[in-house]
């Protein structure tokens, strides 16, 4: 059940699923919203480590960077005028905690079961490791799905546009 | 170096690993030290005055001084800061600012990691250290502190977009985010570097990493006559220490960066002086990019705040991008 060779790999992914665990349980019980918010990013950059260990390091650079560095310092900015104080505490409500704790733990069950027993198929065509994953999203990002792309930016542009507008009506 | 990552971690490979981080560490706060020393004297030459000449021979242990000095004083966290993340913000700081020397190859032979990404890894991670300074700024839980944090992180994020796309030019010309090969494949005589072909782009560069780095002309975050000092107004000892050391090692690693992406990495300017082994070339392009940025740093004066967002905004960025439309351009009309 739990055959596993000791390698780097390993060591980094145990590493990296503790770093997203415990950050996304913190994300939930902190009581104030930037801790929260750190938290997250922590979570942020677990997934890019988990990126890199499945050989996907321009997916994981890009998480680094828009996810825990634009998103979180964004979301920092939004949040940092607000109180300073302790959150009050909630009152304890234990049977809606336990009945959370049991469904909780029931889904960990299933999830648990279901992974154990079935057996994962190799993919028919396995991703050549040695081709540069970034030059290939590259081109297929400028051939196959141009299209989408373009629009995507044209969106993009559009709201940043929108967003000039409507500040600036603000400050008139 | 390279074949060791990919083998089995045995603890004799971790230790190795453990080691060479060591000597990196000890060679980079070596570099802080003497940075720091060299720089008050560069300074001190250059506005006629002496400069430190005290502590030691020609006072070169005035910056072991200073740090020991940082190192033993009271540590004071403010009562009603933030306490985990006041204690955080300086490691979060750091953590980043170590990591992203990783990817710089030093020489053909010497480097420690060999990402085939290695240009976004160092944006991407020299981002996370904006984080921890609005973290400082916040939870100091003043609110000069807080005013310093959200003006460096406005100028930090301002400043990364040019300096990422201004590097695109680059990337585009050599057709790999490897650092490696980016060096690699700058030619042998100093025109074939990447300075000259994208002298645009090397300008923007520069303009934009001054300004990563918070140094004058674009020191705003610390400008001492119109703020009390920044985001870290409420640091003292060694987390101050910390946000200094920061600093230091950003210069380190834009300097290197610089180095490797326009400068030829360990290129010798020359065929004919290839004997000179590349290290040598590498420290010597190395420590002229740091000469020059504590040159700018004793001759030019700081510009205001709106005027720092609209060089960012207005010049920077559109260049940069009009750099990445001529290098398409002459792509597609000479080199396909």
């Amino acid at each position: 059940m739990f055959n596993f060779n000791f390698s780097g790999e390993f060591v980094a992914f145990f590493v990296f699923s503790v770093m997203i665990i415990s950050g996304a349980v913190l994300m939930v019980s902190f009581t104030k919203v930037v801790h929260m918010v750190v938290s997250l990013a922590a979570v942020f950059i677990g997934v890019a480590g988990m990126f890199i260990l499945l050989d996907a390091e321009f997916l994981a650079f890009v998480q680094v960077l828009i996810y825990a560095g634009a998103v979180s310092i964004l979301m920092i900015f939004g949040i940092m005028m607000t109180k300073h104080q302790e959150a009050e505490a909630e009152r304890p409500r234990t049977l809606h905690d336990t009945l959370t704790a049991i469904g909780a733990l029931a889904l960990f069950g299933i999830l648990f079961y279901a992974i154990r027993q079935s057996d994962f198929p190799a993919p028919p065509q396995a991703a050549d490791q040695t081709v540069d994953n970034t030059m290939a999203i590259g081109q297929a990002l400028f051939t196959g799905y141009v299209v989408p792309f373009e629009l995507v930016s044209v969106l993009l542009t559009v709201a940043f546009i929108g967003a000039i507008v409507l500040a600036k009506k603000e400050a008139d | 170096m390279g074949a060791w990552l990919d083998e089995t971690l045995t603890w004799g490979h971790a230790l190795l690993f453990f080691l060479w981080g060591v000597i990196l560490l000890l060679v980079v706060l070596g570099f802080v030290t003497y940075a720091i020393f060299f720089e008050r004297k560069v300074i001190g030459w250059m506005q006629y005055r002496i400069g430190p000449n005290r502590v030691g021979p020609w006072g070169l242990l005035q910056s072991v001084a200073d740090i020991t000095k940082l190192l033993i004083k009271e540590d004071t966290i403010p009562r009603k800061a933030d306490r985990a993340l006041f204690i955080l913000a300086p490691a979060l700081a750091y953590v980043p600012a170590f990591a992203v020397l990783a990817v710089i190859p030093y020489t053909q032979k010497l480097y420690f990691a060999d990402i085939n990404v290695g240009l976004l890894y160092y944006v991407a991670l020299s981002g996370i250290s904006t984080i921890a300074i609005i973290l400082g700024g916040w939870s100091s839980n003043n609110k000069y502190a807080l005013l310093g944090g959200m003006r460096s992180a406005a100028q930090m994020i301002s400043y990364e977009v040019p300096l990422v796309i201004s590097v695109v030019g680059v990337v585009m010309l050599s057709g790999s985010l490897n650092l490696r090969s980016i060096a690699d494949q700058q030619g042998d005589w100093f025109w074939q570097w990447n300075f000259l072909p994208q002298i645009i782009g090397f300008v923007v560069f520069i303009i934009a990493a001054v300004s990563e780095l918070n140094r004058t002309p674009f020191d705003l975050p610390e400008a001492e006559s119109e703020l009390v000092a920044g985001y870290h107004v409420e640091y003292s000892g060694f987390r101050f220490a910390f946000f200094m050391l920061t600093e230091y090692v950003y210069v380190y690693a834009i300097a290197a960066l610089t180095t490797v992406l326009f400068l030829g990495g360990w290129h010798a300017p020359f065929p004919f002086l290839d004997w000179v082994p590349g290290i040598i070339w590498f420290l010597l392009k190395f420590t002229s990019i740091v000469f020059f940025l504590f040159w700018i740093r004793a001759t030019l004066p700081r510009i205001r705040i709106d005027q720092l967002m609209g060089l960012g905004w207005k010049v920077l960025l559109p260049v940069a991008i009009l750099n990445v439309f001529l290098t398409a351009v002459y792509m597609e009309l000479f080199v396909k």
